[in-house]
């Protein structure tokens, strides 16, 4: 198979890496971007670009050798524009050069001829336009439509003693993770390609790879070294980062790398969409809901991307963390000439979850309830059933979670205390808010969602994990899939390594939705507990005991009832070695999921759902419009807390960010809908000034059957309900009715004019 | 050493290929190497001090100098020195020196305020006081303070210097009275003997430019305001004094509701624009809560009997 390679020298040695490939040939690629919102391109002229010494190539859709489609969901999006261009900031030709000026230079000089049309910009309009479409092969602007039917909805508002009707819009938000997007493809013989790139499923960027190259998977590998940050954003934009350099090292025989400048990023990579929902809520004397009707509009953007599945889930999330016995929700995600939508902690669940939250305060308010206490009456428990009529049987902890986070953060005492300052502080209000939010772990409905991962245990007893699960700061891989190793075989920590984000690895699904560790650990728990049981066995038969009386700790493992029975791990391994027993083993598991009906929007929605309640206290300047979050009590009932430091680093983060979205972040288009604020001087994330002090969470283990060790998932958490809880205390500071954001200072001022007490 | 013999030092091959041109790079040792090289170059030149606003426009390609003069190894230009009635203060005096000067605080209260506002600690000891002017921003948080001081700046060059006034040296966003061949050099602030100053800024994040922001000087006799003196940030194509206001505020008692009416007026010396930071309209209204705020803060420390 290699002897010609060999023969002819074309074999690669590691010093071959270095010298030939990196050094000499390496190729930099820059990325040509269209301007224009939608327009249709009738030529590209890159013969002044190829003059340019240094330029090695200009790669444009004609150049791919396989399928040009990358489309998550819908079959809608290319790797590279084909025939014309629906956002400004859309890719239309890679530039390699021999250094990156040059490539920037080249991107420069590629001269393309566009036929501009016209560019739909707001979701609402798109909706109703026929005749301009982004997608004419669609025949529609709406990408996606989803819903659901419980009940009736009429009955359930007829029965209302109250009801509370609100329009919201919710903006877009980059990322701004601190590493933009980068990939090293280096091409190998016999057609083959590795990528080193910043991805959270490098199995999905085998995938995309190979269809892009129209190569086999099994010619594609793909690692990922440390992330600096995906929060979503490297799920949707990683694997074509891989594909953008994998096509240039494979047409050109080169390495080739590509790293995104900041302002490339910012218009490249999709955003955390833009919402309108439309809420009306119900509830009866006694407090508790009849029924909700929405509506929710998704600026999905020029593709469909993850737009459906976000959608999707903000559908099957638009109830809350509640009881509600009738709904009807309709979900649309829009197609517009912007940068697309795309995954963002928290997924679509952010914006609903806003709408739910500040309907909840409302509707308390006109009862005369307080906004804990009307939460309570209504709150998801053991044996209730969601929105899609799934039935909750176990664990549902939200409840307990939001009583406790209540009390520590004296709810009741300090709203009355607040209420008070507020009558005699005319400048600075303050206000405390409460948010509550569910969020689905793993994929939904029946996609099918598995966990796998290969375990081996060396000759000296160390044991190296093979994971497709990313570090991107979380620390999943390198920090939980490391404690379920040392707690099942009982091997310190620091003889255990996790090789991970490779595709060398079983395909362990993505590092994203909360998943990492609760179902990304399950494979590695499997694996390492059919070792344990084969060593078990062994062990009994060394100790002449029962091997269901054995303990595996501190590295050494012996009898229950006799601790004298006992043989170091080391030397267990040695013997299984000379034995003839296999210590390593592939660990797999299948979740088990539920019936669908996507017409009634009905049946199985998640194999389990995370909790989190937030307690916010503000203070607003009613002069400037500024506000400044004083403390944020954060509570998770998100089943076993394998590691509380990592947990909090999570609650901590996602609190920041939320912080960011509700107050400071926003992006900017202009009529073309370029975005006008693409760096980090005019689109500004919260500084650790901003960031006030997060109390411990509270923690009510309400452990899932079919998570590691009872985990569900934190990841996402804390983000998904940080800007209803921000607006809750806010509106109640100044006594107004939030139904937008960002909460910028002018906006704020407006709100304050608006207001009854203002 | 003259001119000639100062070899360009190659850096562009071994930098974070993030500033995507080549240009000549100099590190001169002494003020009279950096006014030949500015001499010879001129405007095809730029003084390189903190570069916490070059490197960022250079890697946006805003601007792209074929000579790029790090002006921060020579000696001599940093330092705040009291000096009868007056301050002086070195062009390449840090941000972080100015914030923890005994003197500043002391004699030119407004600007200890507006230093602690800039950037993050990381930012203030890498940013100079003389590249805030030079970058002439609109938005310069160091400009109003010393307008409220009736600084003036010492420009230099080969044939030798001249003063200007500060309020004098601003032409609009990026542009200023410089020379292609002069170097701000130091800039000279009278003291808060007979009244004291404050600053007041409104920002997106902690850590960042100004939407507005406002610097008052104020004297007062007997609770009536004897003298003020006002100037605005990020309000107008350059940061400016609003000599209207200040007049009318002249005689008014300080804690009136004069004192408001007459505020209005700076609706009309001022000239804002809607941008990615703000709206026209909340700049307009911010400043005027600004102005407030800071002859509070003033006036405050004067009541305190210390200037600080
Ligand atoms: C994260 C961050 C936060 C910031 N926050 C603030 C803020 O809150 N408020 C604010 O006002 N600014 C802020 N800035 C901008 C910047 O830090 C300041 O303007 C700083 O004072 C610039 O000084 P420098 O020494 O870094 O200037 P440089 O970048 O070195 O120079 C700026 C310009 O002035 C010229 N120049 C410098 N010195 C001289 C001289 N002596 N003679 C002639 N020309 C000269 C240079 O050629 C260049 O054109 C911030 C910047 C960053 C990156």
């Amino acid at each position: 198979m290699d002897a010609w390679d060999k023969a002819l020298g074309r074999a690669m040695f590691t010093e071959d890496y270095y010298v030939d490939y990196l050094l000499a040939n390496a190729l930099f690629i820059k990325q040509v971007l269209s301007p224009m919102p939608h327009a249709r391109i009738k030529k590209i002229d890159a013969s002044r670009a190829l003059s340019i010494s240094g330029v090695h190539g200009v790669f444009t859709a004609s150049s791919i050798p396989g399928e040009n489609q990358v489309g998550y969901a819908i079959p809608d999006q290319p790797l590279i524009a084909e025939g014309k261009v629906r956002y400004a900031g859309e890719l239309v030709a890679l530039v390699a050069a021999s250094d990156f000026d040059k490539a920037i230079r080249g991107a420069e000089e590629v001269v393309v001829d566009y036929e501009p049309l016209p560019a739909l910009l707001d979701p609402l309009e798109a909706m109703e336009r026929r005749d301009v479409l982004v997608h004419e092969e669609r025949g529609s602007n709406i990408a996606f439509q989803t819903r659901v039917r419980k009940g009736n909805v009429e009955e359930g508002f007829s029965k209302a003693h109250v009801v509370v009707e609100n329009e919201y819009r919710l903006h877009h938000q980059e990322h701004a993770y601190l590493e933009t997007e980068a990939a090293l493809a280096i091409p190998e013989s016999e057609g083959r390609v590795t990528v080193i790139g910043a991805l959270q499923y490098p199995h999905l960027g085998q995938k995309i790879v190979s269809r892009v190259l129209g190569v086999p998977m099994s010619k594609v590998k793909i690692v990922a070294p440390y992330i600096g940050g995906g929060f979503g954003g490297k799920d949707d934009e990683g694997p074509l980062t891989c594909a953008k350099a994998a096509l240039v090292a494979y047409l050109t025989g080169r390495p080739a790398f590509i790293l995104y400048s900041r302002e490339d990023s910012i218009r490249v990579h999709p955003k955390r969409e833009a919402a309108v929902i439309r809420y009306k809520s119900g509830v009866d004397a006694g407090g508790k809901l009849t029924a909700i009707e929405v509506t929710i509009i998704h600026d999905t953007g020029a593709y469909a991307n993850r737009g459906p599945f976000i959608l999707w889930r903000a559908t099957m999330h638009a109830s809350g963390p509640y009881e509600v016995p009738n709904a009807k929700v309709d979900g649309y995600a829009v197609y517009t000439n912007k940068v697309y939508q795309g995954s963002f902690r928290g997924f679509g669940n952010l914006s609903i979850q806003f709408a739910v939250e500040r309907q909840m305060d409302l509707l308390a308010e006109k009862l005369g309830l307080d906004p804990v206490e009307f939460r309570l009456r209504n709150i998801l428990r053991e044996g209730s059933y969601t929105l899609t009529s799934q039935l909750l049987d176990h664990s549902v902890g939200v409840g307990e979670a939001l009583k406790r986070v209540a009390e520590k953060a004296d709810w009741w005492r300090k709203r009355r205390e607040i209420e008070e300052f507020n009558k005699s502080s005319e400048r600075f209000k303050r206000g405390i808010g409460v948010a509550v939010a569910w969020h689905g772990i793993s994929t939904s409905r029946a996609v099918p969602d598995w966990s796998n991962a290969y375990v081996k245990v060396e000759l000296d007893g160390s044991v190296t994990v093979y994971t497709g699960i990313v570090e991107m700061g979380q620390g999943s891989p390198t920090s939980s899939h490391v404690q379920i190793v040392s707690e099942i075989l009982g091997v310190p920590v620091d003889k255990v390594k996790v090789v991970f984000a490779t595709t060398e690895a079983p395909d362990s699904g993505a590092t994203h939705a909360s998943r990492g560790t609760g179902i990304g650990g399950l494979g590695v728990l499997v694996a390492a507990a059919k070792i344990r049981e084969r060593l078990a066995s062994l062990a009994g038969r060394v100790l002449g005991v029962d091997p269901g009386e054995l303990e595996f700790k501190d590295g050494r493992v012996y009898s229950r009832r006799d601790p004298s029975k006992s043989i170091s791990w080391r030397d267990l391994v040695r013997e299984a070695y000379a034995r003839g027993v296999e210590v390593s083993a592939t660990g797999y598991y299948y979740l088990p999921k539920g019936r669908f009906d996507e017409s009634t929007g009905q049946g199985f929605a998640y194999p389990a759902y995370s909790y989190i309640v937030l307690v916010t206290e503000v203070e607003v300047d009613t002069r400037t419009g500024l506000v400044r979050v004083l403390r944020v009590y954060p509570g998770l009932a998100s089943g076993k807390i394998i590691n509380p430091k990592q947990v909090e680093g999570q609650i901590e983060g996602a609190i920041a960010q939320a912080i960011g979205y509700t107050l400071m972040e926003y992006l900017y288009f202009d009529e073309y809908g370029r975005v006008l604020n693409a760096n980090f001087t005019d689109y500004v994330i919260p500084t650790p000034k901003d960031i006030p002090e997060i109390e411990k969470p509270v923690y009510v283990e309400d452990k899932f059957r079919h998570g590691a060790f009872g985990a569900k998932g934190v990841g996402e958490m804390a983000l998904i309900p940080g800007p209803a809880s921000i607006a809750n205390a806010v509106a109640h500071a100044l006594g107004v009715n939030i139904t937008s954001t960002p909460l910028t200072p002018w906006r704020l001022l407006e709100y304050i004019k608006r207001s009854p007490r203002g | 050493m003259v001119v000639s013999e100062i070899p360009p030092i190659n850096i562009t091959a071994r930098n974070t290929r993030i500033i995507p041109f080549e240009y000549e790079y100099y590190e001169p040792r002494s003020l009279k190497e950096v006014l030949e090289l500015l001499d010879r170059y001129g405007d095809q030149a730029r003084i390189l001090a903190g570069g916490t606003d070059l490197l960022v426009k250079m890697k946006a390609r805003l601007v792209e100098p074929r000579v790029v003069i790090n002006v921060k190894k020579i000696d001599g230009l940093r330092y705040i020195v009291e000096d009868g009635e007056q301050v002086r203060i070195g062009a390449l005096t840090r941000l972080r020196d100015v914030e923890n000067s005994e003197l500043v605080k002391k004699y030119i209260p407004a600007l200890h305020d507006a230093v602690k506002s800039m950037g993050s600690i990381q930012i203030r000891n890498m940013a100079t006081i003389g590249g805030n002017l030079c970058n002439a921003s609109p938005a310069a948080d160091t400009a109003p303070p010393l307008l409220v001081h009736n600084a003036k700046v010492v420009l230099s060059s080969v044939g030798g210097d001249r003063v200007l006034p500060l309020a004098e040296f601003f032409k609009g966003p990026g542009l200023t009275m410089l020379k292609p061949n002069e170097l701000l050099r130091e800039i000279i602030v009278e003291k808060s003997i007979a009244g004291s100053s404050a600053f007041k800024k409104v920002s997106r994040v902690a850590v960042d430019l100004a939407i507005a922001s406002a610097a008052v000087y104020v004297e007062v006799e007997d609770g009536f305001i004897r003298n003020a003196r006002i100037a605005l940030g990020s309000v107008a194509p350059k940061p400016l004094r609003a000599v209207k206001t200040e007049s009318l505020l002249r005689g008014l008692r300080i804690d009136s509701r004069e004192v408001l009416n007459a505020l209005k007026t700076i609706d009309e010396e001022i000239s804002p624009i809607t941008d990615v930071r703000s709206t026209a309209e909340y700049r307009r209204y911010a400043s005027k809560v600004l102005v407030l705020d800071a002859l509070e803060v003033a006036y405050a420390r004067l009541k305190g009997g210390v200037h600080g």
